[in-house]
C-alpha cells in the first residue's frame, strides 16, 4: 500500500474507481443518429412518424424534452385520462385499432342461430 | 340490435366450453372476421424476431427483466449464424485442423514421434456438429430457465404491433408485443455470376459441411471469414488461393503492418494471395470452376481453375420476408434498418439489433445491443461503447485487435506514438515453439491514451480482451505497464509492448 501510495505521487494513473455504476442523472430521449450510423444522420421520416403519430401522446410534443421525447415521463406523470366533467369521448376519434370492429353479417346470423348458420 | 348486447367476453367464454364441434365452427369464424383472430392474440411485452446471438441475448435479458417475451426463429435451431453455422463451427473445425496440422508437420523437434496420421473428416464434421448442438439446446434451456417463450417459425410484420407467424410445423399464430426487436441477421453476399449451391461455389456455411477435401480452392475475398476458412481446407491439403481487390488482406480494420505480418505466415502455410486483384467473371458449368482475374486497376487477364470456390465478399443484412413494407421501416443503401441512439427505429416501439442494423457485423457486437436494447425499455438507459470492440481473426497465429489502427490515425493527422514487443522475446511463446507475431500498442503522444491495441501472434484472441478493458477505461500505456502480469504468460508480452510504447520493454 505504501509503494503504491508513493508511486501515485509521481504518477495519476488515468484508470481510477469511479465508484458502482448509475445511469446517468438527465436522460434525454430525443432521437439522434445512432453512433455507428455511417451518415451521422437520422432520415426525416423518424420526426415525421411522430408528427404523424396520434396514439402516443407523449411522441408528439407535449414534452419538455422536445419531439419524439418517448418514455422521457412515466404515464402517470402525464396526468389523469378520465374526462373532465361534461367532457365525452368518442371511439371513433381514437386510433383504428381502439375503434368498434364493424359486425359482418356473418358474425350477427353465427350468434342469433347460436353457430347453426355456419353449417 | 340483440347480437350487440351481448358482450364479447362472453361469446368467448361460450366457445371455450363449449363441445369441440362448436370449436370447430370458432375457427371457422376466426378465419372469416379478424374481431375473433385478433381477441386470441396474446400481447408480450418484447417480441423479438430472430433468435440469432442479438436475439436470443435480448429474450434471455428481458425474462430476467421480468418481461413476457417471445422470440420467434425460423431456422429450428437458436444461436443464429454464429452459433449454427459461423463462428462457432468453424472455431471447432479450425482448432482441430491446427491439431492435426501441427501434429503433421511440428511435433519432431517436440521430441514426439508419431505413425501414420490420417484425417477422418466425417469424425471431423461429427464433433463439430456435437459442438453446435450442444450450445445451441443449451441456449434453449436458458430460454425455459428465464421464461422466454420460443416459438419456431417465420414471422412477419402485419401491423406495428402484430407479428404473424408460419408455424416450422405447420399452421400461423399471430403475437403481439408491446415492443417489437428485429433481430433477423445477415446472409452471404453474393458473388454476381455465380450461383451458390454450397457444393462447389460455398458461402461460409458451405465451407464448413464440405464432404471431402478439395484439391483446389478459390476464396474470393480475403477478409476474416475467407481467411479462416482457407485456412481449415489449407491445412486439410487443399490448395487454396485467396483473391483480394483491396492491398491487404484482413480488411480494413486490420493495421497494415499486422495485416502483412499475418499474410507472410499464412503464405508460409501454405496459401496462396492475390491482392489488388478483381475477379471478372466465374464460370461454374463444368466439374473445374474457372475464375478470370485481373489487377484490380486493370491489367492482364488471369484464369484460375479451382474444385471449390468461397464466395466470401461480406455479408448483407436479412430482412426478407419480415414485411417491412407493411409498416413502412426504413432501410438504407446498404439494406440496414436506420436507427436511432436507443436502436428505435422511426416507430418507436419497434427496434433493430445485430448485424441487421449499424456497427460491426460481430456476435459479441449484437450481443451487447441485445442488452442495452432490453435496458432501454426496462432502464431507460443503456450501453454499448462502439471505439471498443475488438475484432478477432481465428486463424495460427491469431490476430487480435480493437480501437484505431496506424493507417486510421495517420488519415485524421492524430499524433501518436508506437510500442511493440514481439512473441520471439517472451519466454512462454519460446517454451511453447510458438514465437511468431507481435504485440502492438497506439498510444496519443501527449497523453499516453491508448488509442488502439493489435495482436498477431498466439492467443491473441484472448489477450484482446485486456486491450479492450484498457481502452474502456481510457486507460494509459503506463498503466497497463505498471500493472503485474504473471510470468512465464503470454500475457507480459502485452504488457512489455505497453512500456514500450511510453519507455523501453525490458526484454527486447
Amino acid at each position: 500500500m505504501r509503494a503504491t501510495l508513493r508511486l501515485l505521487q509521481h504518477r495519476q494513473p488515468m484508470i481510477k474507481f469511479v465508484g458502482k455504476h448509475t445511469p446517468p442523472a438527465k436522460l434525454d430521449h430525443t432521437p439522434v443518429a445512432h453512433p455507428a450510423s455511417p451518415t451521422h444522420t437520422l432520415p426525416n421520416s423518424f420526426a415525421q412518424y411522430r408528427q404523424k403519430a396520434q396514439q402516443h401522446g407523449p411522441l408528439n410534443g407535449g414534452s419538455k424534452l422536445g419531439l419524439g421525447a418517448i418514455g422521457s415521463h412515466s404515464g402517470h406523470s402525464l396526468g389523469s385520462v378520465e374526462p373532465k366533467k361534461g367532457e365525452y369521448f368518442d371511439r371513433d376519434e381514437l386510433p383504428r385499432r381502439f375503434r368498434r370492429t364493424p359486425w359482418t353479417t356473418a358474425e350477427i346470423e353465427a350468434v342469433e342461430s347460436g353457430g347453426a348458420s355456419m353449417f | 340490435m340483440l347480437s350487440r348486447a351481448i358482450p364479447r367476453s362472453v361469446l368467448r367464454s361460450t366457445a371455450a366450453s363449449s363441445s369441440s364441434s362448436f370449436r370447430a365452427s370458432n375457427i371457422y369464424l376466426g378465419r372469416q372476421s379478424r374481431r375473433w383472430y385478433a381477441s386470441e392474440a396474446e400481447e408480450k411485452d418484447l417480441v423479438i424476431v430472430g433468435g440469432g446471438v442479438a436475439g436470443y441475448v435480448a429474450a434471455i435479458k428481458a425474462g430476467q427483466s421480468g418481461l413476457k417475451v417471445a422470440c420467434i426463429e425460423k431456422r429450428g435451431t437458436l444461436g443464429g449464424t454464429c452459433l449454427n453455422v459461423g463462428c462457432i463451427p468453424s472455431k471447432s473445425l479450425l482448432n482441430n485442423s491446427h491439431l492435426l496440422h501441427t501434429i503433421q508437420h511440428d511435433t519432431k523437434n517436440r521430441g514426439i514421434e508419431v505413425g501414420d496420421i490420417k484425417l477422418n473428416l466425417d469424425v471431423m464434421m461429427k464433433a463439430k456438429d456435437t459442438s453446435v448442438q450442444g450450445l445451441t439446446k443449451g441456449v434453449e434451456f436458458l430460454f425455459k430457465k428465464n421464461n422466454v417463450e420460443y416459438i419456431k417459425g417465420t414471422g412477419a410484420f402485419k401491423d406495428e404491433h402484430t407479428i404473424a407467424v408460419n408455424l416450422n410445423d405447420g399452421g400461423e399464430t399471430e403475437v403481439k408485443g408491446k415492443n417489437i426487436f428485429i433481430a433477423t441477421g445477415s446472409e452471404s453476399t453474393p458473388f454476381p455470376g455465380l450461383t451458390i449451391n454450397e457444393e462447389n461455389v460455398i458461402t461460409s456455411t458451405g465451407a464448413i459441411a464440405l464432404k471431402k477435401v478439395p484439391k483446389k480452392m478459390v476464396v474470393i475475398g480475403g477478409g476474416i471469414i475467407g481467411l479462416e476458412m482457407g485456412s481449415v481446407w489449407s491445412r486439410l491439403g487443399s490448395e487454396v488461393t485467396v483473391v483480394e481487390f483491396l492491398g491487404q488482406i484482413g480488411g480494413p480494420g486490420m493495421d497494415q503492418e499486422i495485416s502483412k505480418q499475418i499474410q507472410k505466415m499464412l503464405a508460409k502455410q501454405g496459401m496462396k494471395f492475390k491482392l489488388n486483384t478483381k475477379v471478372t467473371k466465374g464460370d461454374a458449368s463444368a466439374e473445374s470452376i474457372k475464375i478470370n482475374v485481373e489487377a484490380a486497376k486493370g491489367g492482364k487477364e488471369e484464369l484460375l481453375d479451382a474444385d471449390v470456390v468461397l464466395v466470401a465478399i461480406g455479408r448483407r443484412p436479412y430482412t426478407a420476408g419480415l414485411g417491412l413494407e407493411n409498416i413502412g421501416l426504413d432501410v438504407d443503401e446498404r439494406g440496414r434498418l436506420v436507427i436511432d441512439q436507443e436502436y428505435r427505429t422511426k416507430i418507436p416501439h419497434i427496434r433493430a439489433i445485430g448485424d441487421v442494423t449499424f456497427g460491426p457485423m460481430l456476435a459479441h457486437k449484437a450481443e451487447e445491443e441485445g442488452v442495452a436494447a432490453v435496458e432501454f425499455i426496462t432502464k431507460n438507459y443503456g450501453h454499448v461503447n462502439y471505439n471498443a470492440i475488438p475484432s478477432v481473426m481465428y486463424t495460427h497465429p491469431e490476430v487480435a485487435w480493437v480501437g484505431q489502427n496506424e493507417q486510421e490515425l495517420k488519415a485524421q493527422g492524430v499524433k501518436y506514438k508506437i510500442g511493440s514487443f514481439p512473441f520471439s522475446a517472451n519466454s512462454r511463446a519460446k517454451t511453447n515453439l510458438d514465437t511468431e507475431g507481435m504485440v502492438k500498442f497506439i498510444t496519443d503522444a501527449e497523453t499516453d491514451r491508448i488509442l488502439g491495441v493489435h495482436i498477431v501472434g498466439p492467443n491473441a484472441g484472448e489477450m484482446i480482451a485486456e486491450g479492450t478493458l484498457a481502452l474502456e477505461y481510457g486507460a494509459s500505456a503506463e498503466d497497463v505497464g505498471r500493472t503485474s502480469h504473471a510470468h512465464p504468460t503470454l500475457s507480459e508480452a502485452f504488457k512489455e509492448a505497453a512500456m514500450a510504447a511510453y519507455g523501453k520493454a525490458i526484454h527486447y
